[in-house]
């Protein structure tokens, strides 16, 4: 009787929860995924002019990490750039078809994201530029960073 | 003495059948959300886009030959479309960038070349009788990524006959071979 009496501290918890809520929701909110889809050791060229990509319709646009001998990574992984494309606008195709979207001209509707390194010699992208343009991509963007990045 | 009454009325409620939750377990769970969000989180790096519309390259018509004359399909594009050629040397530089065969910028691609080259393009398109529609660059294939988007760059600044912006660039590789590099 005498223990359930005496003071016991009970700190009040609902703010520091209320608080922890609020920095998880922030950090959901900042979260991001594309993230993983990018090779964020690639040294990206440096462009004033560039503007973040205007995305409509849909469909997810190709991304391509080129680094510095020409290898292409998707989604963290190396892979053969020629059997991907290819791959990735029969794919295209096929959804087109079940959208009822026309492809006019043999021209696909998606951009390609290309992220190459700044090193990377001309022939080796365009390589990878030739193999998207047979598959029917004519949209591209050039990924660059907007200005110079501190290390 | 109303105070006191509220007051003996509010304990005597909390006395018969408030429900405290334990909060504790679920601010550990809390605590372990947020250090997982802390620890994975990366800001996105400051990354822009150049959009571009690139066709596959047509062939190459000389100059000298649309001044020669003939007809043809070749010869309309010729009008429509700016040919830029780039030369680069072992380290991947430009060494050389010639619009149509006149040479414009010789040696590095700094920033008073690239105000050249931008000068020099300007004045192309603002010539109403030639409506260039479309830049054709012929890139020595040394040439580096990084070097070859400033060239972009300054194609995408230059505006056309209806006020938007060039999209239309398309690359043609040009032998190591066969091009000449003065270093």
């Amino acid at each position: 009787m005498s223990d359930h009496n005496s003071d016991r501290a009970e700190p009040n918890l609902t703010p520091l929860l209320d608080m922890v809520f609020q920095l998880i929701t922030f950090f959901m909110l900042v979260i991001n995924f594309k993230g993983a889809s990018m090779d964020l050791s690639l040294k990206l060229p440096v462009l004033g002019s560039a503007r973040p990509l205007e995305r409509h319709g849909k469909l997810e646009p190709l991304l391509l990490n080129i680094d510095t001998d020409g290898r292409v990574t998707v989604q963290g992984k190396k892979i053969d750039v020629e059997q991907f494309i290819t791959k990735e606008a029969r794919v295209l195709k096929n959804q087109l078809q079940i959208l009822g979207t026309p492809i006019e001209n043999g021209e696909l509707p998606v951009p390609v994201i290309v992220r190459a390194d700044r090193s990377a010699p001309f022939h080796l992208v365009n390589r990878i530029l030739k193999l998207c343009q047979e598959q029917g991509y004519r949209q591209f963007s050039l990924s660059a960073m907007t200005r110079e990045e501190k290390h | 003495m109303q105070r006191s009454h509220s007051q003996r009325r509010r304990r005597r409620k909390r006395d018969q059948g408030s429900v405290e939750m334990n909060l504790a377990a679920m601010l550990d769970m809390a605590f372990q959300l947020l250090t997982f969000f802390i620890l994975t989180f990366r800001p996105a790096p400051i990354e822009g886009q150049l959009s571009l519309n690139l066709p596959p390259p047509v062939p190459v018509t000389t100059p000298e030959a649309s001044a020669t004359g003939g007809t043809g399909i070749e010869n309309v594009l010729t009008m429509e479309t700016l040919h830029l050629h780039v030369v680069a040397n072992d380290r991947g530089d430009v060494s050389e960038l010639r619009v149509e065969l006149n040479p414009v910028v010789q040696g590095k691609l700094d920033e008073a070349n690239i105000q050249r080259l931008d000068q020099n393009l300007h004045a192309k398109f603002a010539v109403k009788q030639i409506p260039f529609d479309r830049i054709q660059i012929a890139v020595d294939g040394r040439l580096r990524y990084g070097e070859l988007m400033k060239i972009i760059d300054v194609c995408h600044r230059q505006k056309l006959p209806d006020g938007s912006a060039m999209q239309k660039i398309s690359f043609s590789e040009v032998d190591v071979g066969a091009s000449s590099s003065p270093k």
